[in-house]
């Protein structure tokens, strides 16, 4: 599977110092996938995002593409196609919106104005809000920013570090349609770490389960809605 | 009358030298989080270069353009090799290295230019009737050219900050290290030339200064404490602070000295202490500074 | 044998070890008293007096997280008050011979000096971090030009100081007079700093002390713990500040001379306290002692190899003997400072613990339950100063302590 997979892990260990919080996580994501890491708070999700992203020290393999991407560093990660939208958000707050999506073309060689223009057309209300603070937008609003500015780099695959965090059920239902359609508009892949299985894992073409830096179970995601222990300890309901 | 514009013009000159300085200190800590000790020294370094430079025969302005480039440099390698390997372990060792700095480069320029105080030319007309009238005031040459540098600096650095792609990402790496990192900004790259600008406008301070104070070692010990007291005055995050407190403080010491007998200059500090404990305690983070900064 | 060896807190081996540190302090004192030159032991009273500021300095900075660049201020103040008094330049209430001893003018010092701290911590309760720190060190400049002003001269000397004044060693000692004024000062010093460091350590295992470590770790936590903000923040700058001023007096009576000018009164002053107390190490109860001996000393050293180029390493090699390059020391003792900050950046003292913690542990004497050692030691993901036994974290001298290493654990080492 890992032959033509657009992102294949293998062997994942990372952490903090002197505290490993991965203990040799594989996974990979396909051309135009959504797959999707399920975990409770504390199971590694994060520290998984982190590592692909090339934010802290970490060993195994990172294939992207088919090129080995596990020693780069985080800009040339983003230049190589692999942009993430960080856990909470972490948009510029002092910065306009539309500063926020330039910062986002930062590695684009050349005009990024038809970028602009496309991420406004899916996004209308940051069009509509290009010249404001993005600290005084929404929760919901900056995650769209946050989606929008990870786009502005071109990438190919999209890592979502909990995009539901904090977002009220509507909000984060919309925001999954926005997800859902840059798979099936755009061509992209995805790889979201979740808390929320109900509505990541409807959305998923894959998904893992991770507890305490281990992946435990995978499946497709209607698999994974069926189970039952998953249901138990991610959806909070026994039938 | 006439005097008052002169004393006016006085203030904002020192003013706009504690603003360039303050402006060095503020780009530093909008990177870094860290108030530069060694700001002042470094431009005190740069000056002398501008004058041994000068003495072999080069143009003024191009002396203090070369000297910049060196306190680019040394500022930056500062940034590079003695702040970037201990930042975020420990605050108190930045401190202690900044210090450390603060004082190899003060005995260096001992070192290599002793210690005997010396001229050093103007890059503005400076001499005695190089003067215009302003409402009945003769006012310098020379000081409304300092004044002139200050608009022409902060002009630059608003284009540079608000038109390029540097300064965008400057402006990024200020906000949020991590999201910076994560669009794909070298955010160390960034921190070495956040200093290194800090330290090139240092030197344009220095060279500034000298003409009129007289070329020491000890040439911007008094501006580098009026400028961090500006710096923090206007908020230590915001250039437009930075600006607003070098002038305050440029106009106060003026007119102190100039209307209140009895204070005189030996009473700056006592003066600046009453006005620092006013304004930070109706605004603790500084006239425009946000509040959110706290990074020590 | 497993490393680390686990002690006990109160058991014979942590008392063993107690005694021969202090024994060992205690007989390098002895010695440097019986053989070392004047000039040696004047250097050493110094570095003394500059170690009971900073236990001072450590008070707020270290154990409270209030940045200070002020006790300098309270140095001189404490410096200014002794010359007062002891000359006479202030009123005595109702007695109309001066009846300050020099001896005595050291408590009034520090009560002076315990008031006026009080005062500034007022604004440390809205300024933070820089902000505080350079309010703190407008306020030492701007006490020493008050200090200088024309108009109070009649009291401070002005520009000018006060000159003419001393401390003689009190007949009990048995020390002679002029001779012997050297140890004299040298012994008051000593005996001044342990009391403080005993009071100073006295204060921080009370309520007291609690709370200032509460404050410096989460000064909103502590709040809603019903630490009283201002009580503390103004109690313990007062405290700080009155140990710099004895410190100050002591200074005075013993350079027999104050003036605005003299550079540990201003900024380097303020500047001197900081750099010694984050090289000892901050919030370490030995390391105003190890810092001020480090500052004293290595300065000392550094000034040496300015002077005398030819006598250093290397650089002998291609300087001629007799020569003297201006600025040389200093730069010396700069690049020191930042190779220092680089590679011991938890203070002296706080590395010397991270290396001894790794050899031997001392851990508080609790019930036997399995796990209470694990758990300290899987605290949170890294977080600096979590879970050491013995040694505190803070904001300027955070001790990034990896806790207690258990063996047993598979991914400790890393």
């Amino acid at each position: 599977m890992s032959g033509d997979a657009l992102l294949a892990v293998t062997g994942l260990t990372a952490g903090y110092g002197p505290v490993e919080v991965l203990h040799g996580l594989d996974f990979t994501v396909g051309e135009g996938e959504i797959v999707v890491i399920l975990g409770a708070n504390g199971a590694g999700k994060t520290t998984t995002m982190r590592a692909v992203s090339g934010m802290i020290p970490r060993h195994g393999t990172v294939e992207f593409g088919g090129v080995d991407i596990s020693g780069a560093k985080p800009d040339a990660i983003v230049r190589a196609g692999v942009s993430q939208v960080p856990q909470g958000r972490g948009t510029f707050t002092d910065l306009t919106v539309e500063d926020n999506l330039e910062c986002g073309g930062y590695t684009v060689k050349g005009s990024i104005a038809e970028d602009l223009e496309r991420w406004y057309g899916v996004f209308p209300r940051l069009a509509e809000r290009r010249d404001q603070k993005a600290g005084s937008l929404s929760g919901g609003e900056q995650q769209m920013l946050a989606v929008a500015r990870a786009m502005m780099s071109r990438p190919k695959l999209l890592l979502c570090d909990e995009p539901s965090l904090g977002l009220a059920p509507l909000i984060t239902k919309e925001l999954f349609k926005v997800l859902g359609n840059l798979r099936d508009e755009h061509g992209m892949s995805l790889l979201i770490v979740e808390q929320n299985a109900g509505m990541s894992l409807a959305l998923a073409d894959r998904a893992y389960v991770l507890e305490t830096g281990s992946i435990v179970a995978t499946g497709t995601g209607d698999e994974l809605l069926a189970d039952d222990t998953i249901k138990e300890a991610y959806l909070g309901v026994v039938n | 009358m006439s005097l008052f514009i002169e004393r006016l013009v006085n203030g904002l000159a020192d003013g706009s030298i504690y603003a360039l300085l303050a402006l060095a200190l503020v780009v530093v800590f909008r990177s870094t989080g860290q108030l530069n000790f060694a700001q002042g020294e470094i431009g005190t370094l740069g000056a002398f270069v501008v004058s041994t430079l000068t003495l072999s025969g080069l143009p003024v302005w191009l002396s203090i353009l070369l000297a910049m480039f060196v306190g680019f440099v040394i500022s930056a390698g500062v940034e590079r090799v003695v702040v970037r390997p201990i930042e975020h372990r420990n605050p108190g060792a930045v401190i202690v290295a900044l210090i450390g700095v603060f004082l190899a480069v003060n005995q260096l320029v001992a070192m290599f230019w002793g210690v005997d105080a010396r001229g050093l030319p103007n890059v503005f007309p400076d001499q005695a009737d190089d003067f215009v009238t302003i409402l009945g005031a003769p006012v310098r040459i020379a000081r409304l050219g300092v004044i002139g540098v200050l608009i022409v600096v902060l002009l630059l650095l608003w284009l540079m900050f608000n038109k390029t792609k540097i300064g965008l990402a400057m402006r990024a790496v200020a906000n949020n290290q991590e999201s910076s990192n994560l669009v794909g900004i070298r955010v160390g790259t960034i921190l070495v030339v956040g200093w290194g600008l800090a330290g090139a406008i240092g030197v344009l301070a220095a060279a500034l200064l000298a003409p009129s104070a007289g070329l020491t070692g000890t040439l911007m010990l008094g501006p580098f404490l009026l400028a961090s007291v500006a710096a923090v005055l206007g908020g230590l995050d915001s250039p437009v602070g930075a600006v607003v407190g070098g002038l305050i403080i440029g106009l106060t010491e003026a007119f102190m000295v100039g209307y209140v007998d009895f204070l005189g200059a030996d009473m700056l500090f006592p003066v600046m202490l009453v006005i620092l404990l006013v304004v930070l305690l109706l605004r603790p983070s500084g006239l425009f500074g946000s509040e959110r900064v706290e990074r020590v | 044998m497993n490393l680390p060896v686990r002690v006990v807190k109160g058991s014979w081996q942590n008392w063993l070890g107690r005694v021969v540190l202090f024994g060992g302090v205690g007989l390098f004192m002895f010695r440097a008293m019986n053989e070392w030159s004047r000039s040696g032991l004047g250097l050493l009273t110094d570095a003394l007096i500059i170690a009971i500021a900073v236990t001072g300095l450590n008070l707020i900075t270290g154990y409270t997280g209030q940045l200070s660049l002020g006790h300098a201020a309270f140095f001189a103040i404490g410096a200014f008050t002794s010359a007062m008094l002891v000359t006479g330049k202030v009123w005595s209430p109702f007695f109309t011979d001066n009846i300050w001893t020099p001896g005595w003018t050291m408590p009034v010092a520090a009560v002076v000096c315990f008031l006026i701290g009080m005062v500034v911590g007022i604004p440390a309760l809205r300024l933070k971090g820089i902000y505080l720190a350079l309010v703190t060190l407008v306020f030492t400049e701007a006490v020493r030009a008050l200090f200088k002003y024309g108009e109070f001269e009649g009291v401070t000397g002005g520009a000018t100081g006060i000159k003419g004044f001393g401390y003689l060693p009190p007949s009990w000692t048995g020390l002679d007079g002029r001779s012997d004024l050297v140890k004299w000062f040298f012994w008051l010093s000593l005996a001044i700093l342990v009391v403080v460091s005993i009071l100073s350590a006295g204060l921080l295992r009370s309520r007291i002390g609690r709370a200032m470590v509460a404050v410096r770790d989460n000064e909103t936590a502590a709040a809603v713990m019903g630490v009283n903000l201002f009580s503390i923040k103004t109690l313990v700058f007062g405290l700080s500040g009155a140990i710099a001023g004895v410190a100050g007096s002591l200074y005075a009576l013993k350079l027999t001379l104050v003036d605005a000018d003299i550079p540990i009164f201003g900024l380097f002053g303020s500047v001197t306290l900081l750099v010694a107390l984050v090289v000892g190490g901050a919030a370490q109860n030995w390391g105003p002692f190890v810092g001020a001996m480090f500052y004293v000393f290595v300065n000392d050293f550094a000034r040496g190899v300015g002077e005398a180029p030819s006598d250093a390493v290397i650089l002998g090699w291609f300087v001629d003997s007799g020569t003297k390059i201006n600025g040389l020391g200093g730069v010396t003792f700069g690049v020191l400072l930042i190779l220092f900050a680089r590679f011991v950046p938890f203070g002296a003292v706080g590395t010397m613990r991270m290396w001894r913690s790794k050899l031997v542990q001392v851990v508080p004497r609790v019930p036997a339950v399995a796990g209470v050692v694990d758990s300290r030691s899987s605290g949170p993901l890294g977080e600096e100063g979590s879970g050491s036994v013995d040694s505190t974290p803070s904001s300027i001298g955070a001790v990034e302590s990896p806790g207690p290493i258990d063996p047993d654990r598979p991914d400790s080492p890393s």
